[in-house]
């Protein structure tokens, strides 16, 4: 009975059968690409870019800043376009490995904020502090967008991982295109309000991707 | 016939271009290796409604194998999705105190056994053997309740709780 039942679904399916163009992660990456330029584009457009990104005038440690958090959101990316293209043994874990090295941020920024504590009150009195977290969380909408819809019509074999990862790779991306336009240059200014754009999207990619990221 | 992967690889490619005989060879010797995958990871009753489940996931997601990447590997991902998925149905239907006794022959259990014993070896021992009681070896909650001293309900919470840790040890290997 059960045989026969499978014999007739493998004819339904050879039936129904239509050619498909194999999805490529070259593909996946130009619709990122495009999504993060779609974010940056609006964000500087509406509120402008920092005056001194020629070589040499942005502050080192801002740059460092930039990216350190540049590379964890091309680590998230690399490993959320790999999880659309399934595979037993194949390695995603990259993100956290650069998720790990962002973390010297917010420990520097807690190292200096303990030394001077006026200091640290004072970036997070900031009015524009908050701003920057929404703009962070706004502007790498694009790039969470291309993911999802790379990994929706994907195999995500760990719909959990693919909604952390995609939260990850939007806000680093945004937090990315936030530092284009954010000229404070305080440490705990990046480690906490950036940051924080980056954690918040990677919860919110949690919470409201993973029930939708099952097949 | 032997299941090799490059003429598996061969026949997904031509699949790929819409070559339905070719595709149909392709699912009964993916059907032959998923039944001898599941065997060693399900109760056998279950293991018809797994192949055709993963059969109907791998037809909608054809595109998602790179031709310059092995077959198998992509075909137990999928195959590992679907167990897992079936694992959480039945985590689901522990709440509800649904009893799932495995039938079939005494050779498949066994091997259905000889995995599963493995990974019940990473659970706390109360979940393992609450699970192996009622979802392996067939006993009612009552029956199980009675063998290992706990009340129906913390029986139904070890299985629930036992199974989500068994999903997500799957998921992490």
């Amino acid at each position: 009975m059960k045989d026969a039942s499978i014999d007739d679904l493998i004819d339904g399916l050879a039936g129904e059968l239509t050619p498909v163009r194999p999805r490529r992660i070259v593909r996946g990456s130009l619709w990122v690409a495009a999504g993060w330029l779609a974010g940056a584009g609006m964000l500087l457009w509406l509120y402008g870019m920092r005056h001194d990104l020629a070589p040499g005038g942005m502050p080192p440690l801002s740059m460092l800043a930039f990216w350190l958090i540049a590379a964890t959101g091309l680590a998230a990316t690399w490993s959320a376009l790999r999880m659309g293209l399934p595979g037993v043994g194949r390695d995603y874990s990259g993100w956290r490995w650069a998720g790990l090295a962002a973390l010297s941020l917010p420990l520097a920024a807690l190292v200096v904020g303990l030394g001077d504590s006026h200091a640290a009150m004072e970036a997070m009195r900031h009015g524009y502090g908050p701003r920057c977290l929404l703009q962070g969380a706004l502007s790498g909408l694009g790039v969470g967008a291309a993911l999802f819809a790379w990994l929706k019509a994907g195999a995500p074999t760990s719909p959990a991982r693919a909604g952390w990862v995609i939260g990850l790779a939007a806000g680093a991306s945004g937090a990315t295109i936030v530092a284009l336009h954010c000229a404070d240059d305080g440490l705990i200014h990046i480690a906490l309000w950036h940051g924080l754009a980056v954690v918040l999207s990677a919860i919110a990619g949690r919470l409201f991707l993973t029930p939708l990221l099952r097949w | 016939m032997s299941i090799d992967e490059p003429s598996l690889a061969r026949l997904m490619a031509a699949s790929q271009r819409g070559d339905r005989t070719a595709y149909r060879a392709l699912l009964g010797d993916c059907r032959k290796w998923l039944e001898r995958y599941f065997a060693r990871r399900i109760a056998p009753h279950q293991i018809d409604d797994l192949v055709q489940e993963t059969l109907v996931s791998m037809h909608r997601k054809l595109a998602t194998w790179d031709s310059t990447r092995a077959f198998l590997p992509w075909l137990a991902a999928i195959a590992r999705y679907r167990w897992i998925d079936a694992l959480r149905r039945q985590r689901d239907e522990a709440e509800l105190g649904d009893n799932d006794a495995a039938v079939g022959a005494e050779d498949e259990a066994v091997h259905a056994r000889l995995s599963i014993d493995h990974l019940m070896t990473l659970l706390p021992p109360k979940q393992a053997q609450a699970i192996t009681l009622v979802k392996i070896e067939g006993a009612s909650i009552a029956e199980a309740s009675r063998i290992c001293g706990q009340s129906e309900s913390l029986v139904k919470v070890n299985i629930h709780r036992g199974l989500k840790k068994l999903a997500e040890l799957i998921e992490s290997e």
